[in-house]
């Protein structure tokens, strides 16, 4: 189904509800409604139309229409349609029915609004400060356009520190975080435990929210976003920087030439074989196989260096620009590549088979973390975390961007919906990039690298753009603007839904299972807050440092195999 | 001097933390593959630990954030003496490209002491290596240090308020130096 044919159901559903649709082309629809009926809207396109919840985006339209606009964005993943439903506030009444009950993913995107615009969702049930530092006052909001990037509230406050909710009875308190050695970002864990058991837990995180959005919209231009979009995340930045000037390029309907599709493709499936290197490695080690740790950073290494060869940098490839990219893959470049994939795949066969026929991994790993069906629809669960509970969705097949609609490959799921499934998957999709980076090196055709844009681009228009990361869907939102930079542009890493799936997974697990259980979602701080302890050791409480956790979880390791 | 203290304090074994106070991830992982087999500095005795407290060197990564800084600044707290702190990658060193963003508070140095800075975007990990040995002593420094300084320039700041009229000519009273 195109987006003009589910427009004619949409219209036969809510009828005089739709003030106004645009449909830019085959694969997006932008429905707006009044606010009032957005909650009923909401509901019956994720509900009875069984789409899949992606992002809520909240936007200062003040100095061009004198309104706020929020979006709610749903992805019809076998029709291949990206659909918003957007509704415009009064400048006075900056109130929107929460659609949380219906769609739980939504929680966080609506508290980000509320932090960040001032927006408030009206009957979302846990309203408590998300994204900004604790000592920020009420009723600053950064992302409002009358407010300068650099500026700070006189009132703030830097000694404030966060209020957690009450410990609940015959538990104890385990901090996990901020500073941890199998986390490499700061995010804060508050866990409640009972005996070995966790009950429950509370998340401070956004410690890494550096105002990268605010930045865009207000110092910097087009092309130096990309750029920006890149230093998101360290591993998977160039997901970042295709997903933003894919936005910017479908929003000015630009045709990139398609020698720079696959360099895009090749630099993208090079990015996800380094990320699932490193993450197998990763794992292994939190499981306490060290020697995996070592072996597969061994194997990822040549990666970094072809990286490298091609782009100038081992990561931050700074390849991509608006409308095409910036470097060439030569046929030297190539004939090197193939050697690299090569090495590759012989190499990591044997640790596949390694890691599959490891009882110890598979014993801490299987029955680890659940996440199923269910709760992948409910927290809009993505990626790895979501194939492995047997939900084939993958942007690069439902979404196809770049040259991913002329290469072959398979979406790789498992059913067990454990973190065992989730490695299973990694490790299968190793070989899967391997094949498209072949392909696309076969079909790379001769031409330009780049569109030449003369013009400026238009204003005010909408873009969508969903991008597959290592660690599951990355979508951004351009609203293109003037003096040459993007009026709007949000970015939902995948970690953003997946880590509000987390405490529904480490709920009645035993505590050592925790900091695998957090891995598993391959945790990307950073990509998540844009915008996450030093173990705080007060005499009552009983505190285990990180390092005692993992030996904790070594022990149990060691337990379960004698 | 601190090449004296470093090399009588630690000898030839360092045992690192590495703080991540709100970076990418990208230097993180620049760390962590310097103790991979490529790179191995464990060779040089240098071994990554899980707490502040058995460290000798603490990595910072990443600019301070506001809701890091507070964080940092106990973890620094918790090493014990004599203690080193090493700013690794642009943002750490600098502030990186959100140096004046509202919620960050700019490079690491603003909340902890830094004695060395390895720059780089990420730095690669031969820079990093390369660093971490120069302070060791283990290798020299191949750089020479430049400094600059203001020299005193012979202009003077141009007062207008202080023309006046002498027999036919302007005279200008008041001379200052820049």
């Amino acid at each position: 189904m195109i987006a003009r044919e589910m427009f004619e159901e949409f219209k036969a559903r809510f009828g005089p509800l739709i003030d106004r649709a645009d449909l830019p082309n085959d694969r997006r629809l932008f429905v707006y409604v009044d606010r009032t009926v957005v909650q009923y809207v909401c509901q019956h396109i994720f509900r009875e139309l069984d789409a899949r919840y992606v992002a809520s985006i909240g936007t200062d339209d003040r100095p061009f229409s004198g309104k706020f606009l929020v979006a709610h964005n749903f992805a019809f993943d076998k029709d291949h349609v990206l659909c918003s439903v957007l509704t415009q506030l009064p400048e006075d009444d900056l109130k929107i029915d929460s659609i949380t009950r219906m769609v739980p993913a939504a929680s966080w995107a609506e508290r980000e609004m509320r932090d960040l615009l001032g927006i408030q969702p009206v009957g979302h049930e846990y309203l408590k400060r998300l994204v900004l530092p604790d000592g920020w006052p009420e009723g600053s909001h950064p992302l409002r356009k009358d407010v300068p990037w650099n500026e700070v509230p006189a009132d703030y406050d830097e000694n404030r520190e966060f209020e957690f909710g009450a410990t609940p009875e015959g538990c104890t308190v385990v901090p996990f975080g901020p500073f941890h050695p199998t986390l490499d970002e700061p995010a804060h864990f508050r866990l409640y435990v009972e005996g070995e058991r966790v009950r429950g837990c509370e998340y401070r995180g956004f410690m890494v929210h550096r105002g990268i959005e605010k930045l865009a919209e207000s110092v910097m231009s087009y092309n130096d976003i990309p750029l920006l979009a890149e230093r998101i995340c360290g591993i998977c930045g160039c997901v970042h920087s295709v997903a933003y000037v894919q936005a910017v390029e479908e929003a000015a309907a630009l045709k990139v030439p398609p020698r720079a599709e696959y360099i895009r493709t090749i630099m993208l499936e090079l990015e996800r074989l380094h990320s699932h290197l490193l993450w197998v490695g990763l794992a292994c080690h939190i499981v306490g196989f060290d020697t995996l740790f070592m072996q597969s950073f061994r194997i990822r290494e040549p990666i970094m260096w072809i990286a490298e060869k091609i782009s100038g940098n081992r990561k931050t490839y700074a390849i991509c620009l608006v409308g095409g990219v910036r470097r060439d893959i030569t046929h030297e470049l190539k004939a090197e590549l193939r050697v690299v994939l090569d090495k590759l795949e012989r190499e990591w066969r044997p640790v596949v088979e390694a890691v599959s026929g490891d009882r110890n991994i598979q014993k801490r790993t299987c029955g680890v973390g659940v996440a199923d069906k269910v709760a992948v629809k409910s927290s809009g669960l993505v990626g790895p975390v979501a194939r492995a509970a047997g939900v084939e969705i993958d942007c690069r097949r439902d979404h196809p961007y770049a040259a991913y609609d002329r290469v072959e490959f398979d979406v790789i799921t498992a059913e067990s919906a454990d973190v065992w499934g989730r490695v299973v998957v990694r490790m299968k999709e190793v070989f899967e990039s391997i094949r498209i980076i072949r392909q696309c090196l076969d079909k790379m055709e001769d031409g330009p690298l780049g569109l030449e844009i003369k013009d400026e681009l238009p204003v005010g228009r909408m873009g969508l753009s969903s991008v597959e990361a290592p660690r599951g869907e990355s979508h951004h939102f351009v609203i293109t603007g003037e003096n040459n930079r993007p009026r709007r542009w949000r970015v939902r890493a995948p970690t953003y839904q997946n880590l509000q799936g987390v405490a529904a997974m480490i709920k009645d697990q035993q505590i050592a299972d925790m900091t695998i259980s957090l891995g598993s979602i391959d945790p990307c701080f950073s990509c998540t807050d844009r915008m996450e302890t030093i173990d705080v050791r007060s005499g009552a409480r009983k505190v285990w440092s990180q390092k005692e956790l993992l030996e904790l979880t070594w022990a149990k390791m060691d337990r379960e195999t004698k | 001097m601190w090449k004296n203290l470093c090399e009588k304090m630690f000898g030839r074994s360092l045992w690192v933390y590495h703080a991540n106070s709100g970076g990418c991830n990208g230097c993180d992982i620049e760390v962590l593959n310097v103790l991979t087999p490529y790179y191995d500095v464990e060779r040089f005795g240098i071994k990554l630990v899980g707490s502040p407290r058995h460290a000798d060197v603490m990595l910072c990564q990443g600019p301070a954030m506001r809701s890091t800084g507070q964080a940092l600044k106990r973890a620094y707290e918790a090493m014990p003496a004599p203690k080193l702190v090493f700013a690794i990658g642009s943002c750490a060193c600098g502030g990186g490209v959100w140096f004046d963003s509202y919620s960050v508070l700019g490079p690491v140095e603003k909340v902890v002491p830094v004695n060395y800075y390895i720059p780089g975007c990420p730095p690669r990990p031969e820079a990093i290596i390369y660093g971490v040995a120069v302070a060791l002593g283990l290798v020299d420094k191949k750089v020479a240090p430049v400094e600059f300084k203001q020299v005193e320039f012979p202009i003077p700041i141009y007062h207008p308020g202080d023309l006046r009229r002498e027999n036919g000519m302007v005279v200008y009273e008041k001379v200052e130096r820049v």
